[in-house]
């Protein structure tokens, strides 16, 4: 059976972090059932955040979050994008990233829109770095949404090449067990395996 | 000053103008029959209201302006308020621009039903200006997708048509155009596409011809067609030898390239460049002058000791787009392609260099779509469903022997680097970058070390150290070529190429310090 489909840009999830302009119309009967279910209670969550060995490695929390995952994504999302609890743990994303929307689709990619001066115009970053901020989203909304399969990032609203230089995304990341320590990864993120011999 | 406030006035009013909505009648046609249907106009871009579209199509339209449903014939779809992406299933749809609200109604850019219709259904909706009809039709079962891009090198532009599967195909000169011929209807996903190009005025799609229009009678083309997965190549030149009039091509001919086996041509890309800097260390040093820099140091180096042919991707200070890089490298049938950078982590304290290659990475849920709908893809048929992480898997699982190829040549250079750099081995790694998308050799990106790391950040800035990297780069690339030509003397050798890599392989050298780690 399919997936409900839920299309929800994260405006409507949180108001902090959003460019969305504000909404003037009454919401519609569907609207309000959907924010009835979305109903929000402390939730324990894992995030994924930069370690010392240079993988990522997980952070328990909890969290405020809606009962809907779809409604969730977005506030997972921003968590990972401000960074770990523990402030010797540094941030893997620029200071001015914001989440401007995330959703989810019926298939198991979830959306998210990145912004922020740094990310829009441009981030100058290594590919270490990089492909550390892009699956700390990644594993983390996957870690938490069971419906999350793959992530599709998006910046400023738009489809963009890479996330700082490298990260192709013009494509959905499925999770990497080998950038996370302890699980795949043996201190050598997205490590490959040995070439094979005769094929 | 009257005058200039009367100019300025018309101006202004000519603005809003241009941004007005402007209501009219058109006719929607579907195979149940036709139908007056009311759209607007504004800054260019026709809508289509949602409702009216949606149910036209036998379909549902649910939501508020946080997010419209469409359910249509058993698939989903939506699109928001403020957003130019809408989606079908798990495939982004495109809108020139964000839906518009007239008295509270959504209306969509008709491309938005197109992309919907084309991506769940085998119905194509096409729109005609001058009679103002919106047409839904189906596509012919014997209809080919057809992807056309675009790429400028070096004052040549490449037309790159891309198929689900190999076709038929020829090629004539018409007066001030090339038609590229098929058998079978083409689709794609608009008929008309303009192209920043100074040869090429724009591309037509008209049945089972693109037309390939353009910028002035003085320019010449060179067609060929190359696989995995097949593509029709136009290179056109200005100044060249015009082609002669309505030389078709072989038929369904895949031209190989007249390219002696063994590792001849090297294209070397310098990591970033203009106004992408790349990172910055902490005290000051700049990645896009440093790779340049080694490159450099390479080029010389790499010619002069192991006589091949070094191409640079950028030789200066200038921002050259990813794909062109690998672009350049297909170009000049390159045996190699190595891109340089230089890493940057969040930990200060990493150091070492890491050499990756090219992952597509599908995940095992993908994988089997892949495969349960490989058949459909490569018949053709049912091409409006693909998705383009479909598309990747299948380019991904084309280019097995390049990937292989690419594991050994990046297990060489990490190995020369750990000598060098004198550290613990990072390894060698897989990732999806940008840049070695599309190489259709073997190929590699090598981090040569952290400049976010101040103690390699000052060695990496240094002339001496430069030169040992590019010597153990030397050292990697010596030993691939000697491994691999000795190779192509093997008996089940193909040397043929579409890439040069050899379908069958034998164990590669180990790095020197795989278990130092």
């Amino acid at each position: 059976m399919r997936t409900l489909f839920v299309l929800a840009l994260a405006g409507a999830l949180f108001t902090t972090a959003c460019t969305r302009r504000q909404q003037t119309e009454a919401p519609s009967a569907a609207m309000a059932a959907a924010e009835a279910a979305n109903k929000v209670a402390p939730r324990p969550v894992v995030l994924y955040f930069g370690g010392p060995s240079g993988l990522l490695v997980p952070e328990s929390r909890t969290l405020p979050l809606p009962e809907s995952n779809a409604a969730a994504a977005g506030l997972i999302a921003a968590a990972v994008i401000e960074g770990s609890a523990n402030s010797a743990i540094p941030r893997l994303f620029p200071p001015d990233a914001t989440v401007r929307a995330a959703w989810l689709l019926p298939e198991g990619t979830a959306v998210v829109d990145l912004g922020g001066e740094t990310l829009e115009s441009g981030w100058n970053t290594g590919s270490a770095l990089e492909m550390n901020a892009a699956y700390s989203l990644v594993q983390s909304l996957a870690a938490n949404l069971p419906e999350v399969k793959r992530v599709r990032i998006l910046i400023g609203g738009e489809q963009a090449a890479t996330l700082g230089g490298h990260l192709d995304l013009g494509r959905s990341l499925a999770p990497r067990s080998s950038m996370v320590e302890g699980i795949g990864g043996n201190g050598a993120p997205g490590s490959a395996p040995a070439p094979s011999g005769t094929e | 000053m009257k005058k200039i406030l009367v100019v300025i006035a018309i101006a202004g009013m000519a603005a809003v103008s241009a941004g007005r909505a402007q209501t009219v009648m058109a006719t929607l046609k579907t195979p149940t029959g036709e139908r007056p249907i009311r759209v607007v106009e504004q800054s260019g871009n026709l809508y289509l209201p949602a409702e009216e579209a949606t149910a036209a199509l036998g379909g549902s339209l649910t939501g508020s302006r946080q997010g419209y449903r469409i359910d249509l014939a058993g698939r989903t779809a939506g699109f928001t308020a403020d957003s130019r992406f809408g989606a079908a299933g798990d495939e982004l749809i495109e809108m020139p621009s964000p839906p518009i609200f007239i008295e509270a109604s959504p209306y969509v850019p008709w491309q938005f039903f197109r992309d919907l219709l084309r991506t769940t259904s085998d119905l194509d909706l096409t729109w005609e200006p001058g009679a103002r009809v919106f047409e839904v039709r189906r596509f012919r079962l014997d209809s080919v997708e057809a992807q056309i891009s675009v790429v400028n090198i070096e004052g040549m532009t490449k037309i790159v048509v891309q198929f689900p599967r190999k076709v038929e195909y020829s090629v004539r000169r018409e007066e001030n155009a090339y038609v590229i011929e098929i058998p079978n209807p083409i689709r794609t996903r608009a008929a008309d596409q303009t192209f920043t190009s100074p040869l090429l005025d724009r591309v037509l799609v008209r049945e089972n011809q693109i037309v390939v229009n353009l910028a002035s009678r003085d320019i010449a083309g060179d067609a060929y067609a190359i696989e995995s997965p097949f593509r029709i190549v136009l290179d056109l030149q200005r100044g060249a030898s015009p082609v002669p009039d309505a030389q078709p091509s072989l038929p369904g001919s895949v031209r190989r390239p007249a390219h002696p086996p063994g590792v001849r041509t090297i294209v070397l890309d310098p990591g970033h460049g203009g106004k992408e800097v790349g990172a910055i260390g902490p005290n000051g040093l700049v990645e896009k002058e440093t790779t340049l820099a080694i490159c450099r140091r390479l080029q010389s180096m790499l010619a002069s000791e192991l006589g091949v042919r070094v191409i640079l991707t950028r030789d200066s200070d200038e921002l050259v787009p990813h794909d062109q890089r690998t672009a350049t490298a297909n170009q000049f049938r390159a045996d190699l392609f190595l891109s340089i950078h230089l890493n940057a982590s969040h930990s200060p304290a990493a150091r070492g260099a890491e050499t990756y290659f090219l992952s597509l990475e599908a995940s095992d849920e993908l994988a089997r779509a892949a495969a349960e709908r490989e058949n459909a893809v490569i018949g053709g048929a049912s091409a409006p469903g693909v998705s383009s992480d479909l598309n990747l898997i299948l380019w991904d699982l084309a280019h097995q022997e390049y990937l292989r190829e690419s594991s050994r040549f990046a297990n060489l250079i990490q190995s020369e680097m750990n000598v060098t750099s004198g550290v613990e081995n990072r390894g060698v790694k897989q990732a999806p970058f940008r840049v070695l998308i599309g190489a259709t050799m073997p190929s590699a990106l090598v981090e040569v070390g952290f400049i976010s790391n101040p103690q390699e950040e000052a060695r990496l800035g240094s002339a001496e150290h430069q030169n040992e990297i590019a010597q153990a780069i030397v050292r990697a690339v010596r030993r691939y070529k000697e491994d691999y030509e000795a190779r192509l003397g093997g008996p089940a050798q193909d040397p043929a190429r579409v890439g040069s890599a050899p379908s069958t392989a034998a164990p590669a050298p180990a790095p020197a310090d795989r278990s130092g780690r």
